[in-house]
């Protein structure tokens, strides 16, 4: 076993073992912040390991390291391996995911202190098993492999959901959450089960022929659509922010949900074989960036915005990847990882200063929370795409990818969300941070140092990830190369006139009204016709074929048991008379048969 | 004596043993019975056998003695069981716990 493998497996089983290790000592685990702790140890020996990992395959870019056993035996071969799979692409990720989940982890440290000891436990081996669930779909040679751990991160975020499960609106929404990936999960399970038929394998690199790949990445490209929150099986994102503040930066900003973007660039070389699917992607991504966009426009919720960001930002991924850019799809990936996180995290922070998540609430929160401020611009700024951020190279990548490939009304839906994109982000700013002190605000104060590192530790690649660029596109054999033209000129153009707006609108300190020509939207938001859509589709298809399904079993599965049963039990009943207990009737009926018998016998 | 008198003569123990044991109510009767008509075939075997010319019937009742012999040592225990369950003479009329 090579060094990269050794550490891949450092990085994957720590977590694992402190996982199972606190689930398996309720003692230990109850204690709180003892298991705390070790948690935190066992996610900064995992980050170790993965910076170092990182910094090797830095040093030798187009390693592409595979190793695997058998897992299921299978007439002689083997009908699939187990096993880790290191080349960039899950290098990258495996870097990214730790580093988030170790901020995480830290942040919720004092984030969490007031949680119950047994709760504390409980949140942080949940915490640790996640990172192992969400490795080992990074680091899987192959999509069976890939596919249990991304079902394995879809537990995790059911359980973190559900955290506060006493709460009824946290419970409805980690089940809401369950049955929207669960559901769109049966896509992945369908394309595995394609791609064995026709290849016999599960490899990501097979060439299945033209017709089988489109269909396969369709059923993939859903249950990317549930994981990483697309129009229309997005509406469970919102709901997930019912979980900690923290867990809303690890799984549903920064790597969770990302999960189905990074299926999409393993799975690249059946995507690239499939033109229809890419042009669907295209299409959803785009759509689900204004969409979203639009949306967090006139969310209150100070996490909500986010959350509609993300769904946002994850458009724009998935539609970069559609149009072909790999690397603008990834990359964008990557920085949204830490400014997502970052942003969460900061949001978090306020969040525990105003103990209230309604913008109303907060308001000139520079004044008591310096520290917090500025890296919720700094995440803000990146996120909008502002020259210089990490959030603009990635941003201009994609818009770049888009223009290249000939699709023109997307790459300008795209260019409007990155004008809503500054826009709702300068009004969380302007309302939330700056302006006259709000009553609530009065006693907030910044967090203890567990909640101000990570903020620092994050705002450092939310700001300068960008100008890694080049060495990213290294590990893929590609140039980079950052083109300032027109394109990239108006991009943040209109992210600085989306600032701007904002800035007219809510610079001096007007209360978060909602804009009036976004309030039929807002009432659109509010309605949540979506989900009534689904209830209704829930009760008519849901229900009826369940009843359907349920008539089929109790009158006629059961009925032919109960027939046969009754049939036997009729005749059984019939029978009994002919055992009268009489010797003499025997006698009389063996002598009869005889007598027949021989007459018959005789005369035939 | 030619055939058909033995085959006569087993034919009328035979009937005589169906009669014992169609009519008589007392188990060991029955069981009498019963060996009569055991013993009907015993004769038409060995007449059979003769006629043929061979040993095979004689043989063949030799096995079927044994068999009965077998068949009345169960018949008597059962006699006797019932005699100590019931404590009277045995009717088989009156044991018919098991009938359905």
């Amino acid at each position: 076993m090579s060094l990269p493998i050794e550490l891949a497996l450092v990085a994957l089983f720590t977590p694992a073992a402190m996982a199972v290790i606190l689930a398996l000592v309720p003692p230990l685990r109850r204690t709180g912040r003892p298991a705390a702790w070790l948690s935190v140890l066992a996610a900064s020996i995992s980050l170790g390991a993965s910076v170092w990992l990182f910094a090797d395959q830095l040093g030798h870019p187009s390693r592409d390291l595979l190793e695997s056993v058998r897992w299921l035996p299978h007439a002689g071969a083997a009908m699939a391996n187990v096993g880790l799979r290191i080349d960039g692409i899950s290098a990258g990720m495996t870097l990214v995911v730790t580093l988030v989940a170790f901020c995480v982890q830290v942040f919720s440290l004092d984030y969490m202190r007031s949680e119950p000891a047994a709760d504390l436990g409980r949140y942080f081996t949940y915490h640790s098993f996640f990172i192992f669930s969400m490795l080992l779909l990074v680091l899987a040679p192959n999509l069976l492999q890939l596919f249990f751990g991304w079902e394995l991160v879809g537990l995790t975020s059911y359980l973190l959901i559900g955290f506060y499960f006493k709460k009824p609106s946290a419970a409805k929404a980690a089940v809401k959450a369950f049955w929207v990936t669960k559901l769109a999960d049966t896509g992945l399970l369908l394309a595995l089960v394609v791609l064995y038929t026709h290849t016999g394998g599960f490899e990501w690199t097979s060439h299945p022929g033209a017709e089988v790949a489109t269909i396969i990445t369709l059923l993939l490209f859903v249950a990317v659509m549930g994981k990483s929150a697309q129009f229309p099986l997005h509406v469970w994102l919102p709901d997930a922010m019912e979980g900690p503040t923290p867990v809303s930066a690890l799984l549903h900003a920064a790597t969770m949900v990302a999960a189905g973007v990074y299926l999409i660039v393993r799975t690249n070389p059946l995507f690239a074989q499939a033109e229809f699917t890419r042009e669907v992607m295209v299409w959803i991504g785009s759509f689900t960036a204004v969409f979203a966009a639009v949306i967090a426009c006139v969310q209150t919720d100070i996490k909500k915005v986010l959350a509609y960001s993300t769904c946002s930002q994850l458009g724009y991924m998935v539609a970069a990847l559609g149009a072909g850019s790999v690397m603008g799809g990834y990359f964008h990936l990557t920085t949204h990882a830490f400014f997502k996180a970052l942003l969460f995290l900061a949001a978090g922070s306020v969040i525990h200063a105003v103990h209230s998540n309604e913008m109303s609430d907060m308001g000139g929160l520079w004044k008591r929370m310096k520290l917090t401020t500025i890296v919720f611009v700094i995440g803000s700024v990146s996120l909008a795409g502002i020259p210089g951020l990490a959030g603009f190279f990635s941003k201009d990548l994609i818009l770049e990818g888009m223009l290249e490939s000939g699709h023109t009304v997307p790459w300008l839906m795209l260019l409007g969300a990155a004008f809503l994109t500054a826009f709702y982000m300068g009004r969380v700013l302007f309302t939330a941070f700056f302006g006259e002190l709000s009553e609530k605000a009065k006693h907030a104060h910044e967090g203890g140092w567990e909640m101000q590192l990570p903020l620092v530790l994050l705002a450092i690649p939310a700001l300068g990830a960008g100008y890694f660029a080049s060495r990213f596109a290294g590990m893929w054999h590609l140039e980079y190369e950052l083109h300032l033209n027109l394109e990239a000129g108006a991009a943040s153009g209109l992210a600085i006139l989306g600032f701007a707006v904002a800035y007219v609108m809510y610079g001096r300190g007007a209360p978060v009204a909602t804009p009036a020509i976004l309030r039929p939207i807002a009432k659109l938001a509010a309605s949540g016709v979506l989900d009534r859509f689904y209830e209704g589709l829930y009760r008519v298809l849901g229900l009826k074929l369940a009843g359907a399904v349920g008539f089929f079993d109790r009158y006629v599965v059961d009925g032919l048991m109960n027939l046969s049963g009754y049939l036997a039990l009729t005749a059984g009943q019939k029978l009994r008379r002919l055992q009268s207990g009489n010797v003499r009737d025997y006698v009389f009926v063996v002598a009869f048969a005889i007598f027949a018998l021989s007459a018959f016998g005789i005369l035939r | 004596m030619p055939l058909a008198a033995w085959v006569i003569l087993a034919a009328a123990l035979f009937s005589i043993g169906l009669y014992g044991v169609t009519s008589r109510r007392g188990a060991i009767g029955i069981l009498l019975s019963v060996e009569l008509m055991a013993n009907a075939v015993n004769l038409l075997f060995i007449s059979f056998g003769r006629y043929r010319g061979d040993h095979l019937g004689q043989v063949f009742t030799l096995f079927a003695v044994a068999l009965t012999v077998a068949e009345v040592v169960i018949g008597l225990a059962l006699v006797i069981l019932l005699h100590r369950v019931r404590r009277s003479d045995v009717r088989v009329d009156e044991v018919k716990e098991l009938h359905g």
